[in-house]
C-alpha cells in the first residue's frame, strides 16, 4: 500500500466513526452494484424526505496532491469565461468570504433581465463591468459596477429567429459568453456566433453556423484559446449532424469544422489519431458503425464544455447522444456519439477519442465537462481529465493517451455492472436493453443522467471535485421514429421519479484519486446548478427550488442558505468589485432540464433575476437615504426585444 | 435517388401507409365531406377589423367529430409523426406548447387548430401540408379535442373576448358561464369540464399565460414539460 492509499484507508476509517457514516456506506454500496429491475426504485418515499448532510471531519487530501493549471491566469477578481480557466476548475482565488464570515452574506443588489426561460449562464466580469447573456432572445447587457444602481452601460439585441424556439429540445437556454480580445462572444439559439465590442456594445462580427429549420440550435458557451473561438451545435434529439468549429476571434471567419460522425475526413481523423482501445481503431468508423445512410442524422451534438491543456496543446470536449434516441433503429456503436475527443487546438485534428457509452440506448450523452487535473496515480504523476458522465460513472482518463484509469459510479445506477478497464467497454446489464414499444421500468439513471451539463468545480486546497448530481430513474418506452427534418428524431417516452432515498438531488465532494465521495448533501429537489469553489474554502451551489448555499469545502457543512425568487440552474461566480469587495453572483431562473421535476409540490415559478451577495450586503447600492441610479445617458432595458416589443 | 433517400421515402410511405390503409376503419372516410381547405385558409388568427362577429368559417366542424376511431388514429399519428417529441407524449407540452390546456396562441376552435397544423407557426411548428393529407390532420385535431382543452366552434366569440374561465371552476359557477367558455365537452373525458383544472399546489410556470416568447412548456431539457414533469417526451440530450 503506498502512502496515498494508506492515507485514504485511514481517511475512510476516520469517516466511519462519524454518526452519519452508515449513510455514506449505504450510498457507496448502492453505487457499487446494480440492482436487478424490480420496481425497487419506484419510490413511494415521501417527497419531503429530509435533507441529509453527511458532514465529516475526515482529513482532506494532502495539499498539492491534486493540482490544476490556472492558465490563462486571469486577474484574481475577474471572470472572463464560464469555467474561469482552461482546466475548467471554476475556482476563484478570492478569499475575503470565508467559512468564518459566510453566514453574513446578504443580497447586495439584483438585476432582472426580463427573459423567462432557463438561466444557465454565469455572468462575466472584466474590470468594472459585468456582462450578462440571456436565454432567447439572447440579449447581452453590460452593467457598470462602479456606479450606484449598477446602471446599464449598453445592451445588444441580436434578433434570433423565433423559429429556433421550437427547435430547442430543452428550453431556450444559453450557457453564457466568453470575453476575449475586447469582445463578448456568444452563441444565438438560431445558430449564429456573434462578437460584440465590450466597450461600445456594437456588433463586431456575426457568423452563421447552422440551420434552425433542420433542428439545429446553439446553446453552449464559446471557448476561446489564443486567436480561436470554439463553438458547437445542439440538437441531439432532432437528428442533427453534430460538429465543433473553430472561428477566428477577430473576424469570426470559420477556420475548420470537425463533425462528430461521418468519414474520417469529416471527423478530422488522420494519421495522428491514436485511440487507446482497439475497438475505436479503424477507417471511417463514424460511418461503418451506423446503418447505411444514418450517420449524418446521427446527432453527436457538441453543446456543453471545452477544456484546454496548454502543454499538450489539446482541447477536450464531449459529444451528445446518437439520433434517433431509439437504439433499435441504429445497430452499431454509433461512433463518435457520446464520446470525448482530444483534438489539436490549432488544426482540429483528433488525437484520441473515447466513447463512454457505445450504442447509447438511454440518452446518456457524453458532453459533461472534463476537468483537467494533475494527480499522482499509483506513484506516478499523471495528467488526467475527470469527467462525471451522464451514465453515472466518474471517469479518470489519461488526457495524453485516452487510457481510462478508473471509472466509478457516483450516482445511483443499474444499467451497467461496471466499466472493463482492459477494453474501456461498459458491461451492460442485460435487463436494461429497451425494446421498441415495450415499457422498460426502472432504468437508472434516466436520460438526464446521474449528472447533466451543470459543471463541477475543483479546489486545489482540498483536492476534491464538487458537483451537483441526480438520484433519478425512469420508465422508458421507445417509439421508433421517421426522420422528418426539423422535428424530433427522438422516440423516448419517459416517466421519471426519484431513485431509492426519495431525494431528486445531491451535492457531493468527490475524491478523484480514491474514486469515491468524501462527503455529500442530499437535496429534495434537483441540484442542477454549476458549482463555484473559492480560496475561502467555500463551495457554492443552488437547488431547483431556489436555495442558494455555501458549504465548507472540507467537510460539507452547510454554512449559509438563501432562498431566491426562482430555482437556480445557473453557475455561481465571484468577483472583486471596483470597491475591492468580494461579491458572489448567481442567476435565479429555473428551466432547462430541471423542468422534469416541475410537478413536484413546491416547485418554483420561472424567473430572470441575477442575485449578487456580499458580506452584510454592503455595496455602493446600499445607501442610507435617498439614492438614485447614476450614469450618463443610460440606455433603457432591452428585455422586450425579440419578444413582441412594439418599439 | 440515393440509398438513404430511398430508405427515408420508404419509411415515410410506410408511416403514412400505416395511417391511411386501415381498410374498413370507421375513421378512414369522414362521415361528411371535409371542408374545403381554401375555406380554412381564410380563417383569421385574430379578430376582424370592424366586425363584431366573424363571417368566415370558424364554425367549421371536424368531419370526424365524435368519431372514436379517428381519435385513436390521431393519437397514433401524434406519436408516429414526431408530434409527441415536441408536445410531449401526454401532449402537455415539452419543446412545443401544451395542447391540453385552454391557452391557444393561434386559436382553439377545430378550424384554427387544423390551420396551425396545416400551415405551421412561426416558433418552430412546421407546416404539415403537404406531408399529411387533410383527413389525417383532422384526425390529429380529433385527438387533441379528446384531451379536453379545445374550444367548440360555438365558443369562438367567447375565446376572442377572453370570456374563458381559469382553473378550478366549481360546477355551480361553470353552469353560469357562456357556452364554450370551458372548452370542448369531450366524449372521452366528460368530467373534464373545468379546463384542465389542477388541484396541485405547485406553481404552474407555463400554465395559461405563457411567457411571451414561450412555448407552453418548453421545459425542457431534458425534457420535460412544465405542467407535468414526469409525463412528457422530454429530452435530455441536445
Amino acid at each position: 500500500m503506498n502512502d496515498a492509499a494508506d492515507r485514504r484507508a485511514k481517511g475512510a476509517a476516520g469517516r466511519a466513526t462519524g454518526a452519519l457514516a452508515p449513510l455514506i456506506r449505504v450510498s457507496l454500496a448502492a453505487c457499487a452494484t446494480w440492482i436487478a429491475a424490480s420496481g425497487e426504485a419506484q419510490t413511494d418515499a415521501p417527497a419531503s424526505a429530509p435533507t441529509t448532510v453527511s458532514a465529516t471531519s475526515a482529513p482532506t487530501l494532502p495539499p498539492g496532491a491534486v493540482k490544476a493549471n490556472p492558465a490563462p491566469n486571469d486577474p484574481a477578481g475577474e471572470w472572463h469565461s464560464q469555467a474561469r480557466d482552461y482546466a475548467n476548475t471554476r475556482y476563484s482565488p478570492l478569499d475575503q468570504v470565508t467559512t468564518q464570515n459566510v453566514s453574513r452574506l446578504r443580497v447586495a443588489w439584483t438585476f432582472s433581465d426580463g427573459t423567462q426561460n432557463g438561466h444557465e449562464a454565469a455572468p462575466l466580469v472584466l474590470d468594472d463591468t459585468m456582462f450578462l447573456v440571456t436565454p432567447f432572445p439572447n440579449l447581452v447587457y453590460a452593467l457598470d459596477l462602479s456606479k450606484p444602481g449598477v446602471p446599464i452601460k449598453w445592451s445588444y439585441s441580436p434578433n434570433p429567429t423565433p423559429v429556433s424556439i421550437g427547435k430547442a429540445c430543452c428550453d431556450t437556454v444559453n450557457r453564457g459568453g466568453a470575453y476575449a480580445h475586447g469582445k463578448i462572444i456568444y452563441n444565438l439559439l438560431d445558430d449564429h456566433t456573434i462578437a460584440v465590442d465590450a466597450k461600445t456594445g456594437k456588433l463586431a462580427w456575426r457568423t452563421k453556423m447552422g440551420d434552425p429549420t433542420r433542428g439545429e440550435t446553439m446553446t453552449m458557451a464559446p471557448f476561446v484559446v489564443g486567436n480561436k473561438v470554439y463553438v458547437g451545435n445542439s440538437g441531439g434529439e432532432m437528428g442533427v449532424w453534430g460538429w465543433l468549429a473553430a472561428l477566428d476571434v477577430d473576424t469570426g471567419k470559420e477556420l475548420w469544422r470537425a463533425y462528430s460522425t461521418g468519414t474520417d475526413q469529416q471527423v478530422k481523423i488522420g494519421p495522428d489519431f491514436k485511440p487507446h482501445y482497439a475497438w475505436m481503431q479503424g477507417k471511417d468508423l463514424g460511418v461503418s458503425t451506423w446503418p447505411a445512410g444514418m450517420s449524418k442524422t446521427g446527432g453527436g451534438a457538441v453543446w456543453a464544455w471545452i477544456s484546454y491543456d496548454p502543454d499538450l496543446n489539446l482541447i477536450y470536449y464531449g459529444t451528445s447522444n446518437p439520433s434517433p434516441r431509439v437504439p433499435a433503429q441504429r445497430p452499431g456503436y454509433n461512433l463518435w456519439s457520446s464520446t470525448v475527443f482530444a483534438r489539436d487546438a490549432d488544426t482540429g485534428m483528433a488525437k484520441w477519442a473515447y466513447q463512454f457509452t457505445p450504442h447509447d440506448e438511454w440518452d446518456y450523452d457524453g458532453v459533461n465537462e472534463n476537468v483537467l487535473l494533475d494527480v499522482t496515480w499509483k506513484g506516478q504523476p499523471r495528467k488526467v481529465l475527470v469527467h462525471f458522465d451522464r451514465n453515472a460513472f466518474a471517469y479518470v482518463i489519461d488526457r495524453a493517451t485516452g487510457e481510462v484509469l478508473s471509472a466509478t459510479p457516483f450516482a445511483y445506477q443499474n444499467w451497467s455492472e461496471g466499466i472493463d478497464l482492459k477494453t474501456g467497454m461498459p458491461v451492460v446489464n442485460p435487463a436494461m436493453h429497451p425494446k421498441p414499444n415495450v415499457k422498460l421500468p426502472n432504468v437508472c439513471p434516466p436520460d438526464i443522467g446521474g449528472k447533466d451539463w451543470q459543471p463541477s468545480a475543483f479546489s486545489p486546497r482540498t483536492g476534491y471535485v464538487y458537483a451537483g448530481i441526480f438520484n433519478i430513474c425512469m420508465d422508458l418506452t421507445d417509439h421508433p421514429q421517421s426522420y422528418i427534418a426539423g422535428t424530433p428524431y427522438d422516440g423516448m417516452e419517459m416517466k421519471r421519479y426519484p431513485a431509492p432515498g426519495g431525494n431528486w438531488g445531491e451535492f457531493m465532494a468527490w475524491d478523484p484519486v480514491a474514486g469515491r465521495k468524501a462527503w455529500f448533501i442530499k437535496e429534495k429537489f434537483m441540484t442542477m446548478s454549476g458549482v463555484l469553489a473559492t480560496a475561502g474554502d467555500l463551495v457554492f451551489y443552488g437547488t431547483a427550488d431556489g436555495w442558494f448555499r455555501a458549504v465548507d469545502a472540507r467537510n460539507g457543512q452547510v454554512l449559509w442558505s438563501h432562498k431566491l425568487g426562482s430555482g437556480v440552474i445557473g453557475q455561481p461566480m465571484t468577483y472583486l468589485g471596483p470597491d475591492k469587495r468580494q461579491y458572489v453572483a448567481v442567476y435565479s431562473g429555473v428551466g432547462g432540464a430541471a423542468m422534469v421535476s416541475a410537478s413536484m409540490p413546491g416547485f418554483p415559478p420561472r424567473g430572470s433575476t441575477l442575485y449578487v451577495f456580499s458580506i452584510d450586503g454592503a455595496s455602493p447600492n446600499l445607501v442610507a437615504g435617498h439614492a438614485q441610479t447614476q450614469g450618463e445617458e443610460q440606455p433603457a432595458a432591452r428585455s422586450d426585444e425579440g419578444m413582441g416589443s412594439r418599439r | 435517388m440515393t440509398p438513404r433517400a430511398a430508405l427515408l421515402a420508404a419509411l415515410v410511405l410506410a408511416t403514412l401507409g400505416a395511417c391511411t390503409s386501415h381498410g374498413g376503419s370507421t375513421a378512414s372516410a369522414p362521415p361528411q365531406a371535409p371542408p374545403a381547405t381554401e375555406t380554412l385558409v381564410a380563417i383569421p388568427l385574430g379578430d376582424l377589423a370592424g366586425a363584431a362577429k366573424s363571417t368566415l368559417a370558424t364554425n367549421v366542424r371536424n368531419p370526424y367529430e365524435g368519431n372514436a376511431q379517428a381519435v385513436a388514429e390521431g393519437k397514433e399519428l401524434f406519436v408516429r409523426m414526431n408530434c409527441a417529441g415536441c408536445h410531449g407524449y401526454d401532449a402537455k407540452g415539452s419543446m412545443g406548447p401544451n395542447l391540453t390546456d385552454t391557452y391557444w396562441r393561434y386559436g382553439g376552435v377545430p378550424a384554427q387548430v387544423f390551420k396551425s397544423i396545416y400551415e405551421g407557426r412561426p416558433q418552430g411548428m412546421p407546416a404539415w401540408n403537404p406531408a399529411l393529407p387533410p383527413d389525417e390532420i383532422w384526425k390529429l385535431v380529433s385527438y387533441i379535442e379528446s384531451l379536453g382543452g379545445m374550444v367548440a366552434p360555438e365558443g369562438y366569440q367567447a375565446l376572442l373576448q377572453g370570456d374563458r374561465a381559469g382553473d378550478n371552476v366549481p360546477p355551480e359557477v361553470a353552469r353560469t358561464l357562456p357556452e364554450g367558455a370551458l372548452g370542448v365537452k369531450s366524449a372521452t373525458r366528460p368530467e373534464n369540464a373545468a379546463s384542465g383544472s389542477s388541484t396541485r399546489p405547485e406553481a404552474r410556470p407555463d400554465a395559461g399565460g405563457n411567457p411571451p416568447n414561450g412555448e407552453a412548456g418548453n421545459a425542457g431539457g431534458t425534457g420535460a414539460n412544465a405542467a407535468n414533469g414526469n409525463g412528457g417526451g422530454a429530452n435530455a440530450g441536445h
